[in-house]
């Protein structure tokens, strides 16, 4: 970094995002809140009334729930990617989005691990997931995709949380020293008494790079799974062996478009140009351009291999999906994933917040699209004529997504204001 | 009586530090505080490497197996053939395995990090202190030979 500000400059600046909220703030605050709750209260109403309040029935009987599932737990990929891997390859541009990302991933996993919850109607019954004891002396079914989902995302949630909280003690140790009275000795508590002698750094290296060790295979293994949900089946579509791959790079298409999303809007507001400088948002505009490349490839490949496989059911899938009712869905999701951000070629473009923050937008949109097709087409379309039909999300289903944009995006304020943005300490040692 | 000196500079602290052991100062009498992790104050002063390996190992070890034999001890438990899969169906049991193996390594890595580095720190929450945002080098002994003081 030019002109490097002292250590002091360092922590005033990013402990005054954590000042007295502005107006703006309080109005997105508010915003996000009443669409959660909003969410909530179309969910409680869904488990008064019962499942028929969704649109998912026969055939359709995954509808918008689990692509909002698969959704978020895409979201969360690129904070461990962004906090894990470029920590193991050493990319210093890290550094500015690493807190932010690594909170991002807890947050989408969070609304993420609601989502199973809500499509299983008897929200009540969920605790059957877990393997226990019990009276009635049965287990999990370990050979289904299903408990292989919620081994990962468990995993990743705890994994991910001891990362984020680690890799924040001595920032929160910082926190305490600029802060008087009770708040200053409950972010002290927080740290767990920090005051980074050498015993309490050399462990610490050594664990954050264990931690990010085990998280990095992560990457690939959680959306991998999530996509055996849908490869493991037989259903036209669903059954093919570039699923996990497909799934992973879509993962982290998402997540770093999420990233932007983020990032962007709160480097401007809280005044942090300094600490996350164009460089190394173009360095994650790279990423999102090669991933997006890997998902067109991978759109590419599916088709290809649907219509050279010259199996019948396959082959009425892809045509189903591309020129069938739900085309203009994947014609918007094709714009938004591949074609789009193929202007990120262009070096003036990939250093356009503006262009970045819409395409940003956009690639979300095409991501949720992506899923949504993926996961309604198949079903509308399998073997049997006789057993089509299709799918309109109900207001509830809409109402219930919307929701969780709500509570991610008030959690992420929340963290705004309640904990440093940036890893202060990392930022010193840049 | 101790004494501290402080430093806003990495490479003084580190040229201050290389200087006290080349004077002769004990290691057991040098403490330092650092805003970020140093590996050449760390290789300076410890010679051992961290244990917190074996932390990790242990608990990877230990999620495999157990990840693996929850499966398929349950399984035989309850021997019902689904999905034309065999009671001890190896490579979904590996997958369980493997991730029981990140889980427990990283929370047998984070307890071990707790317990070798002495966190959580009950003397500096009740003494209040503070995590220095400078280097800090304290010498215990008041009679260390050190002349390059600032």
């Amino acid at each position: 970094m030019h002109n490097r500000p002292s250590a002091q400059r360092i922590e005033q600046d990013v402990l005054s995002a954590m000042n007295r909220p502005s107006p703006r703030y309080l109005g997105c605050i508010l915003l996000a809140g009443l669409l959660f709750l909003g969410g909530m209260g179309l969910w409680g109403r869904q488990i008064a009334l019962g499942m028929g309040v969704a649109g998912i029935s026969h055939p359709v009987g995954w509808g918008v729930y689990i692509a909002d599932f698969v959704f978020w737990v895409g979201i969360a990929h690129s904070g461990t990617l962004i906090s894990a891997v470029l920590f193991i390859f050493r990319a210093r541009f890290r550094t500015s989005f690493n807190r932010a990302a690594e909170a991002m991933t807890i947050f989408a996993l969070m609304v993420a691990g609601l989502f199973p919850l809500i499509h299983l109607g008897r929200v009540w019954l969920a605790y059957y997931l877990f393997p226990y004891p019990n009276q009635r002396q049965l287990w999990v079914n370990f050979r289904s995709p299903l408990v292989w989902d919620v081994f990962a995302v468990s995993t990743y949630m705890l994994v991910s949380l001891v990362f984020f909280y680690v890799g924040m003690m001595p920032d929160l140790a910082i926190t305490a020293r600029h802060r008087p009275g009770v708040i200053g000795r409950i972010y002290r508590i927080l740290s767990l008494g920090w005051t980074g002698n050498l015993q309490q750094w050399r462990h610490y290296a050594k664990l954050t790079f264990f931690l990010a060790a085990f998280a990095t295979p992560l990457v690939a293994s959680v959306h991998s799974i999530v996509s055996w949900d849908f490869a493991v089946s037989i259903i036209p579509g669903w059954h093919t062996t570039i699923f996990a791959p497909y799934f992973v790079a879509g993962a982290i298409l998402s997540g770093t478009a999420m990233v932007l999303t983020l990032v962007i809007p709160m480097r401007r507001w809280l005044n942090l140009e300094r600490y996350i400088p164009v460089d190394h948002i173009e360095a994650i505009a790279k990423i999102l351009l090669l991933t997006s490349l890997i998902v067109s490839f991978a759109y590419i490949v599916e088709q290809g291999l649907a219509f050279y496989s010259g199996n019948l059911f396959e082959m009425e899938q892809f045509r189903f999906r591309a020129l069938g009712d739900y085309r203009l869905l994947f014609w918007t999701m094709v714009s938004c994933n591949s074609l789009l951000p193929l202007g990120l070629f262009v070096r003036r473009l990939r250093r356009n917040l503006t262009f970045l923050f819409v395409l940003s937008l956009l690639v979300n949109v095409g991501m949720w699209l992506e899923r949504f097709v993926i996961v309604v087409t198949s079903l509308a379309r399998d073997f049997d004529p006789y057993a089509w039909g299709d799918y309109t999300p109900s207001l509830t289903e809409i109402g219930v997504t919307a929701g969780s944009f709500g509570l991610f995006f008030l959690l992420f304020l929340l963290f705004i204001k309640l904990l440093p943005v940036l890893s202060i300490t990392e930022i010193k040692e840049r | 009586m101790a004494r501290q000196l402080f430093f806003d500079d990495e490479k003084a602290f580190l040229e201050q530090l290389e200087q006290l052991l080349a004077d002769g100062t004990p290691r057991a009498q040098l403490q330092v505080r650092m805003p970020y992790h140093s590996a050449k104050a760390e290789e300076l002063l410890e010679g051992k490497p961290s244990k917190v390996a074996g932390f990790a190992l242990g608990g990877a070890l230990a999620g495999f197996g157990g990840g693996f034999l929850l499966a398929a001890l349950t399984s035989l438990d309850w021997p019902i053939i689904t999905g034309g899969k065999p009671i001890v169906a190896v490579p979904p049991f590996l997958l369980i395995g493997y991730l029981m193996t990140i889980l427990l390594g990283s929370l047998a890595s984070f307890a071990g990090f707790l317990l070798l580095a002495r966190l959580p720190g009950i003397d500096a929450l009740i003494e209040d202190q503070d995590f220095e945002p400078r280097f800090v080098i304290t010498i215990t002994d008041e009679v260390a030979p050190c002349t390059t003081l600032n």
